[in-house]
């Protein structure tokens, strides 16, 4: 096909906390740290500065003091361009929507080559703090957040309702943050590295009932750039990347939850975007090797892959109980730890989790490496998976 | 109109305040007098919550205000234990998700010292905080 786009080099720093406090007297900036990545990862993609022409950025937190960041690193990176140069953003989805848009760029012929970039800072800020912000970004500012509902407080209630709905335990969903830390174990890039058992996971302090300290996410930093480019300058590198198969979309027009009573616990848009993608792609989800999920707690990664079809509904924490979606398990999710060990930087997460697809896909994994892996999935989304972003990415090696 | 909510009185402003709009007011205006009250569309009749100007399913701009009667079933819970800043003096925050009986599904703080079970029949309360109200639910008291 005359417009294919492929995923052809990246670069990201390891997930933690990079970010400095106002009064320290060395201050980390991000441009630092993300102009070093685009080199890499250019070198990486083994294209040169005067293909690129267009840079999409996965915006900044509010804690990064350098506004307008994309035109500022055109001009750090001399770089002009004919295609696009922007900023988009969509809460979780923000790191989604960059290589999304670096996607269209390149296929609607904008761009031979397009960089999907971000740096997400916010580890210095306390969890007080952080919450007086997030609070506002997901549910109604009048009508939600007077009771103080933090982002993954709508998690918990996911999980509350599931465990009632599905008789799921405790220790059903712990399985998946143990799974995740034994994959983290694996990836040097991840934040949390030293296994964890179920007991560990049961025995935290709990932070949004049910959920302990374990099934919810810490406060994360890094930085990702990823390159992509039209699939002719991908066979002209003679370096294996990945094609991109197919993609799907769903916003179901709702924010946190539904004034009209619905199951919360569906993530119906996961599920139609997961369809779209499949069909756009001429595949089924079976066909799937991995699959790299935006998912925040243990219940999340439970429900979306159920809503993707990666097992049956009331199945996802059994499923991962029973070591389905480890490495070397029926379907592994989330190889490279995840949000919960590899680390959750929310706006440069879903390009964290294509990073995991490329490595992957080029047999560049290390002792992570899924056996054969042809096919990967990513899925990332907003809210309480209120919209869904698929994307299906195939090796050519 | 509906009967009265109960009301309980709290100490102390309401750490996150809501606005207040020409369109809402009436809302809040009836809450302080006890009554929980939203929008329903002249034309498709769904209700909607929070109140609207129209109506988000078929666009109509006509509507209505109508009583809530503040009666419904727990649909989920959590207790929040690391909370806002501006949120501290009430940790730890025992919210939950309520499916009122007229068909749509609100968020609030429960009330009560033991947990609530998910299908439960809940009512509203109303919470008197020093600088204006709020809602909130709690086990039903047998009818």
């Amino acid at each position: 096909m005359s417009n294919s786009v492929a995923l052809i080099g990246a670069a990201a720093c390891p997930v933690g906390r990079l970010q400095s406090r106002p009064e320290d007297p060395i201050q980390v900036v991000e441009h630092e740290i993300l102009t070093g990545l685009v080199l890499d990862a250019v070198a990486d993609a083994g294209v040169t500065k005067e293909q690129i022409d267009a840079l999409v950025l996965a915006q900044c937190r509010s804690g990064t003091v350098q506004k307008y960041f994309a035109t500022f690193m055109a001009d750090l990176l001399r770089l002009p361009m004919d295609g696009a140069v922007m900023e988009v953003l969509g809460n979780g989805m923000t790191g989604g929507l960059a290589f999304d848009q670096a996607v269209k760029e390149v296929r609607l012929g904008h761009a031979e080559v397009a960089l999907a970039l971000g740096i997400n800072m916010e580890s210095a800020m306390t969890a007080g703090e952080q919450s007086n912000e997030t609070m506002r970004m997901t549910g109604d500012v009048d009508f939600h957040t007077p009771f103080g509902f933090t982002p993954i407080s709508w998690y918990a209630l996911d999980a509350m309702r599931y465990m009632h709905d599905f008789g799921a335990t405790r220790e059903q969903l712990a399985s998946v943050a143990v799974k995740n830390r034994r994959h983290a174990s694996l990836n040097p890039l991840a934040h949390f590295r030293k296994p964890i058992t179920v007991e560990d996971v049961v025995a935290q302090r709990p932070i949004v009932e049910p959920l302990g300290l374990y099934d919810v996410p810490a406060r994360d930093d890094g930085a990702v750039c990823l390159v992509v480019a039209s699939e002719a300058v991908a066979k002209a590198s003679g370096r294996p990347y990945a094609r991109l198969r197919g993609r799907g979309f769903h916003h179901e027009g709702v924010h946190q939850i539904s004034e009209l009573p619905n199951d919360m616990t569906a993530f119906a848009a996961a599920t139609r975007a997961g369809n779209a993608a499949c069909e756009a792609a001429g595949i089924a989800m079976d066909d799937i090797d991995f699959a790299e999920l935006y998912a925040p707690c243990t219940i999340t990664e439970v429900l979306v892959s159920e809503a993707l079809g990666f097992c049956d509904r009331g199945r996802g924490a059994a499923q991962a109980e029973a070591g389905e979606t480890t490495l070397g398990g029926r379907i592994p999710i989330c190889p490279s730890g995840g949000c919960l060990s590899r680390g959750h930087p929310p706006f440069v997460t879903p390009l964290y989790d294509t990073y995991e697809c490329l490595e992957q896909l080029r047999g560049d994994a290390g002792k992570r490496q899924v056996k054969d892996a042809a096919l990967a999935l990513t899925c990332c989304e907003l809210g309480n998976y209120n919209a869904a972003l698929v994307q299906i990415l195939e090796a050519v090696r | 109109m509906s009967n009265s909510l109960p009301s309980l009185e709290v100490a102390r402003k309401r750490p996150w305040p809501p606005r207040i709009t020409a369109f809402t007011e009436p809302f809040w205006q009836a809450l302080s007098d006890s009554r929980l009250t939203t929008t329903r569309c002249t034309a498709c009749e769904l209700p909607t919550f929070p109140p609207k100007p129209y109506c988000p399913s078929c666009w109509s701009q006509n509507m209505r205000w109508i009583a809530l009667s503040g009666h419904g079933r727990l649909y989920s819970r959590t207790v929040i234990h690391v909370v806002p800043a501006d949120f501290a003096e009430e940790a730890p925050l025992h919210n939950g998700i309520v499916d009122l009986d007229e068909g749509l599904r609100a968020a609030a703080r429960l009330i009560g010292d033991t947990p609530i079970p998910l299908d439960t029949a809940v009512e509203a309360v109303v919470l008197r905080y020093e600088d204006g109200p709020l809602f909130a639910f709690r086990l039903a008291s047998a009818a």
